[in-house]
Parts: C-alpha cells; structure tokens; sequence
C-alpha cells in the first residue's frame, strides 16, 4: 500500500492492474471497518433502550457520564415515543408497562433494607424509614425501583 | 391491660393499619416473628420489622417510628418496665407487647389505655391488685374542708373539734403509712424474682389457631419456640411437659390423615412427629460419640474431664455392644442396625450409670428424603447464628440470618447454623473442663464466681449473653458435681467475660443455685443494681434479661458488694 488517492486513480486509468488488488483489499478492510463501528454503535443503542427499563425514566449520573450527547437526545426521544405508547394504551389512564416486568404473586411483598436509605413515602403519604436490616411488609409497586438499585432485597420465605 | 380476646382485641385492630415490629434477640422472640409475618402476609397487614437487641435500640427504634406509625407490637421485651415512662410516647401510640419477662410491671398491668398485654392471666402471675398498690389522692383533701367548717363554731367547742380533727389526722397519718410499707412490702415480694411465662411463639400460634389460619410451619416455630425455653432453662420442667402436652394435640391434628398405599403424602411435605428422643445434642447431625462428650447432661453425669469419666465412657459404649470405630463415624453413616434400637438401648444402658433421664419428649420434622431435625437442633443451630462472633456482622446481621434459617427454603443456613453450633459446645465443654481442672471456680461468700479472662480460648463467643449464661449454667452443674464442699453446692454463681476490649466492658451473669426441684426464678436483677450502686461503677442494664449485665470493668471489683435481699437466705 502507500499509494495515495490520485496515483491510484492513474494506476485504474494507465492500466497499471497490478494495483487493483491491493485497492480492492484496502477497500474491504475500510468496509469492515465500518460494519464494525456500526455493529457497536447499534448495540450501544439497544443498550441505552434496555436502560429505560431497568433505571425508569431517569438515569443515575454515572450512566449519562458515559453517554454521548448524541445518544442522551436519542434516550429522551425514546423516552417520549415510550410514554406516548404507554398512554395510549388501556384507556384514560394509560399503562406502565414498565411496571411488573415478571407476573406478580402477590399484592404486597416482604422486603429487607440492605443499606439505610433514609425516607421513603409510600402511597398514602406515610413515611417508611428504611435502616439498614429492617425488614418491610410493602406495595409490591412501590418496591420495584428500589429493588432494581439494590437498596431493597426480595425476600422470599 | 390484659387482653381477653386476641383476636378481637388485637387482630382485628391492627388490620387495616400499619404495624411496626419490634423483636428482641432470642429464638422464642424469632419464633413468634415468624408465625406473625407469616399471618400479616396472609391478610396483607403491612409491618415494619425491627431487630432490637437492649433498651436502648428500643428506645432509638421508638423514636424514629413514632411520627409515623401509631401501633407497635414488642416481642419479648417490654412487659417487665414501665414502658410508658420509659419511652414516654404520644397519647394516641398503642403498645402491644408479648413478652415472657416476668414480673410484669405493675403499671403495664394497670394501664388501661395505651398498653395491651398478649399475655394468658393463668400463666402464674400473681399481680398484686389495684388497691394493694395505687391509692386515690383525694381523701386528704376531706378533712381540711371539715376544719374550716368547724372554725365557725364557739371557742369552747372549737378545742373539742380541733382535738378530734388532729386525731383523726393523725391516724390517717398512720394508715397511710402502714398502707405505703405494706406496699413497699408487696411490689419488693412481687418483683424480687425475674422468671418467664409462656413462649411466644405458642402465643401467637394460638391466634393462628383461632383465626383457623394455622399451617405446619407455623406449628413447628411454635414448637422450636417453646424448645428454646426448655433448652436455655428458662421454665421448669412441670412447664415445659405441659406445654409439650398443649403442642402435641396440635402436631395430632395438623398429622391426622388416613395415609396407605394409595394416598400417602409425598415425601417432600412436611411431617412433625412426636419423639421421645435422647438428650443427646445434635446427635443426628454429628457422630454419637461426640455429641455424647459435648451434651451437657452426660459430659456431667460421667464427668467426662476427668480420666475416670472418659473410662466409665469407654465402659458404658461397650456396655451398649457399640464398636468405637461406629460410634465416632457420623451418625448417618452407622450401621442401620445400630441405629434402630439405639433409643432404647441407651435408655436401658444409661439407667444403669445414675442417667434417669436420658430421653425427653419434643417433636421432630421431617421433609425430603434428607431433611430430619430435632426441635432441639433447630434452636441450637439459629442461636447459634444469632451470636455468631464473626467481625463484620452486626448484631442486626446475625439477627436476620438467624431469621432466615427458621424458613425451610434456607436449608443451607441451617446446616451453617448447627455447624457453628458444634463449634460452640465443643468450645462451651472445653471451657467448663478448663474451669474445673484449673479451680478457676471462686467462692465469694454468698456465691461463687467464675471470670473468664482475655485470652481464654474462645472467649469471643462469650461475649453474647445467651452463650454466657449457657456456660454458666453447664459450669455450675459440673462444679456442683465435683466439688466435696457441700456449702458450694447450694451456692449461686456470677460469671464475667470481657465483652468489649476497647471500652473495657465486661458482661455478668448470675445464676441461681442447682438443684432438682428449680423454679427457675432469678433473682440476680436486683442483686446487681445494688451493687452497682455501692461501686458506683456504670452498669448498662441493656439488656431485657435483668439477670444479665453489662458493665465497666470496675463493677467486677465491686462483687463483693453483692449481697441479696434479705428473703432469699431462707433458702
């Protein structure tokens, strides 16, 4: 190789064919190169889609430092076509269909506080304190998020 | 106030609200947990569980629940204080506390708004009445009015009126102060002695009976409930028959069905059966010999730390035909055809060698083709974790991973759990052997002392109050049966152990003197304020057995200041 863009194009024109393989093989190379770059784009994509579900509509702050600026508007448009899916659906009120991602088997769940997280309002504006090791009898709805950052644990008898 | 109907009374009250928890750290207080969460997850009661481990987590637990919830259910703490002036709550907050401390505190009994006691009024309580204790203030007020009345009429008269005032004053006087000694005299007799009532765990049980939503988990956490009392001596043995009597028409009820060859149970359900089965500790789970040189009971009888008891060892397992080469394997692996009379055989061979009462009734479960446990081995193993020294655990830690092995999911837990409890009377037999062989056993008078210095093997595991006291207790039967000084045998004992090296703490436990026909009353939680008092040291009364102490390092020198109320000499 070494050869640059115009001595190629005499190469092409004057009949000069010896080169022609090495510009074939170059030109794959660049090929493949950009299938991989956008192979990982894409999955990066898939990934931030994924971590809507998993974090909800806000990101923790050590996620978005490793996002492109790029990437953060493609995750609160995605954000936005979610949420007008979601009420669209199921009437009035809309669905969150991001609640219950595994069929629940009970209305309220037992959960044990692995590390103290202060307050915690629950529905009808009482207020939990979660300290470390306590255990709580709560809303499975309301214990989803917390479960998903670890700051709660299932516990299942 | 006692409650008269459980269900009506405190059930149905709390169940639309929401509860908060609060559970001290002993294995009949898990017990209870359980068979409570399990009844609040069938109604769906939402509750917040607090492990409180002394008075003081209490009191901080209390604060910070008490904006925001206004019940608090108190297992086995709670009863033997005035709660109300301890944790001096809000008029609306609502108590209920089940709790086997006894005497259970005059106040808590008379309280008739905030404070309701899961607790059965037959239970032995002797509760001195109303009258005898509380005295309305109004009748001073009586005879002042009458005076001033009687200070228009004529001089003459007034003298002859003003004498019978006086005199009347007077005796009032007197009645008065009769009535305050007579009372000094009831509450000093009513709260001498620390003692427990009726497991919690069969307490809350019975409301899962009465609400017919009982299962056979729940039964059998009443059962390790009602187990952890007899293993940790905390009610006599009349007690404990009874009670075994009261679970054993339960165990027939939840066992009653007509299994044969075609409708027997799966052999993964869960079945409790009667046993009268050895006083050997965790035998099934270990090999016989050793679970014969670490039981309390037969280390004790042969006397296994001296030469003589290991050889009358050796004579009583040939006695049995049992080879050594059996008997040490694990008890899984011996022949099936020692197995299967081994009950029997060890009865018949331990009646010869002074050992009457080798075998004693409790219950045993069984699940999968695996999974056999004696309600003993249950509570050996979660007390086990409950005070489990590792570093990085606190004592909430190990409150909740004692919780959890209770659960029949958590089988590996359990297993962790009786292997630490290996471990513990291993170290518990080595300890009392050490103790004994080395005099370490000191009469102090009134008692005898026994201090377990820093750097004591294991001393760690010491530390805890439930591990302390069970030394304590294995070491006063093995002293009593190797001492010649028949004074000492009828002394109680006091045992220290460094709890905290930094801070220079040490935890004390008393116990009272053996003998046969024990009550079990303790009555240690006064003796050791009043020397707290003379010594002047910083006692922590933290926790809610008053029999047990922590305190400065100075308290120790103040033992010799331990002197009991003068009743107890009569003994």
């Amino acid at each position: 190789g070494g050869l640059c863009l115009h001595q190629e194009n005499e190469a092409k024109s004057e009949g000069r064919a010896e080169l022609i393989p090495s510009i074939k093989l170059r030109h794959c190379c660049l090929l493949r190169n950009q299938r991989c770059v956008t192979a990982y784009l894409y999955d990066r994509l898939l990934r931030i889609r994924a971590l809507r579900w998993e974090y909800g509509s806000v990101l923790p702050a050590n996620v978005r430092f490793h996002m492109c600026a790029e990437e953060l508007q493609w995750f609160s448009q995605y954000k936005k076509s979610l949420a007008s899916f979601m009420r669209s659906l199921g009437g009035d009120e809309g669905l969150d269909i991001t609640q219950d991602m595994k069929p629940p088997k009970s209305l309220y769940i037992e959960v044990r506080c692995l590390k103290d997280h202060g307050e915690f309002e629950i529905d009808d504006g009482t207020v939990i304190l979660l300290k470390k090791n306590s255990q709580h009898f709560l809303p499975r709805w309301k214990c989803e998020l917390l479960i998903r950052q670890g700051v709660l644990e299932h516990v299942v008898s | 106030m006692f409650i008269a109907d459980i269900r009506k009374d405190f059930y149905e009250v709390v169940a639309n609200q929401r509860v908060v928890l609060l559970v001290a750290p002993d294995i009949d207080a898990l017990c209870a947990c359980k068979i409570l969460q399990a009844l609040f997850h069938c109604d769906q009661i939402q509750y917040t569980l607090v492990p409180v481990t002394g008075w003081q987590d209490l009191g901080t637990a209390f604060l910070e629940h008490k904006e925001q919830f206004r019940y608090f259910v108190l297992i086995n703490c709670g009863a033997n204080v005035d709660l109300l002036e301890m944790l001096q709550p809000d008029d609306d907050s609502i108590f209920f506390i089940c709790d086997t401390h006894r005497p259970v505190d005059v106040v808590n009994v008379y309280n008739d708004t905030q404070i309701k006691l899961l607790i059965k009024q037959d239970d032995d309580l002797g509760v001195p009445s109303y009258d005898d204790i509380f005295r309305d203030e109004d009748e001073e007020g009586e005879d002042s009015g009458n005076e001033s009345d009687e200070g228009s009429e004529p001089s003459g008269k007034r003298r002859r009126f003003d004498e019978g005032a006086v005199e009347r004053r007077i005796e009032r006087q007197r009645a008065k102060r009769e009535w305050e000694a007579r009372r000094r005299e009831i509450l000093f007799d009513y709260e001498q002695y620390e003692y427990h009532g009726t497991s919690a765990a069969m307490m809350f049980f019975e409301l899962a009976w009465v609400l017919t939503k009982d299962t056979k988990d729940m039964l059998w956490w009443a059962i390790i409930g009602l187990t952890d009392q007899w293993v940790h001596d905390k009610i006599t043995n009349m007690k404990y028959v009874t009670d075994i009597a009261t679970m054993q028409r339960h165990v027939s009820r939840h066992s009653h069905r007509n299994e044969d060859e075609e409708n027997s149970l799966s052999i993964d359900c869960m079945r409790i059966s009667f046993e009268y089965d050895l006083r050997l500790t965790l035998y099934q789970h270990w090999s016989l010999y050793e679970s014969i040189c670490n039981s309390c009971y037969t280390s004790c009888s042969f006397k296994l730390w001296t030469l003589n008891g290991q050889k009358k060892l050796q004579e009583f397992l040939a006695d049995m035909g049992l080879p050594l080469k059996q008997v040490r394997q694990k008890f899984n692996s011996m022949d099936m055809s020692i197995k299967e009379n081994l009950r029997d055989v060890i009865e018949e061979s331990s009646n010869k060698y002074g050992m009457k009462d080798i075998r004693i009734q409790t219950f045993g479960v069984h699940f999968g083709f695996k999974n056999r446990f004696l309600a003993s081995d249950m509570v050996h193993a979660t007390a086990a974790l409950l005070e489990s020294a590792e570093k990085d655990d606190s004592e909430t830690d190990t409150f909740i991973k004692a919780l959890d092995a209770l659960s029949r999911s958590n089988i590996d837990r359990l297993h962790s759990g009786i292997e630490l409890a290996k471990k513990k009377l291993i170290a518990i037999q080595q300890t009392v052997a050490s103790c004994i062989c080395t005099n370490l056993i000191l009469s102090q008078g009134p008692f005898l002392y026994c201090y377990l210095m820093e750097g004591t093997p294991d001393v760690k595991l010491f530390s805890k109050p439930m591990a302390l006291t069970l030394l304590c207790k294995y070491l006063l039967k093995a002293f009593v049966l190797s001492t010649r000084n028949k004074r000492c045998k009828l002394l109680p004992l006091v045992m220290a152990a460094p709890k905290d090296v930094e801070k220079g703490t040490v935890i004390v436990v008393g116990i009272p003197p053996e003998s046969e026909t024990s009550d079990k009353k303790n009555f240690f939680g006064r003796a050791f304020e009043k020397a707290a008092e003379s010594t002047s040291s910083r006692t922590l009364h933290d926790h809610f057995d008053t029999s047990t102490n922590n305190a400065e390092n100075r308290f120790l020198d103040g033992k010799l200041f331990l002197k009991f109320p003068e009743r107890e000499r009569c003994e």
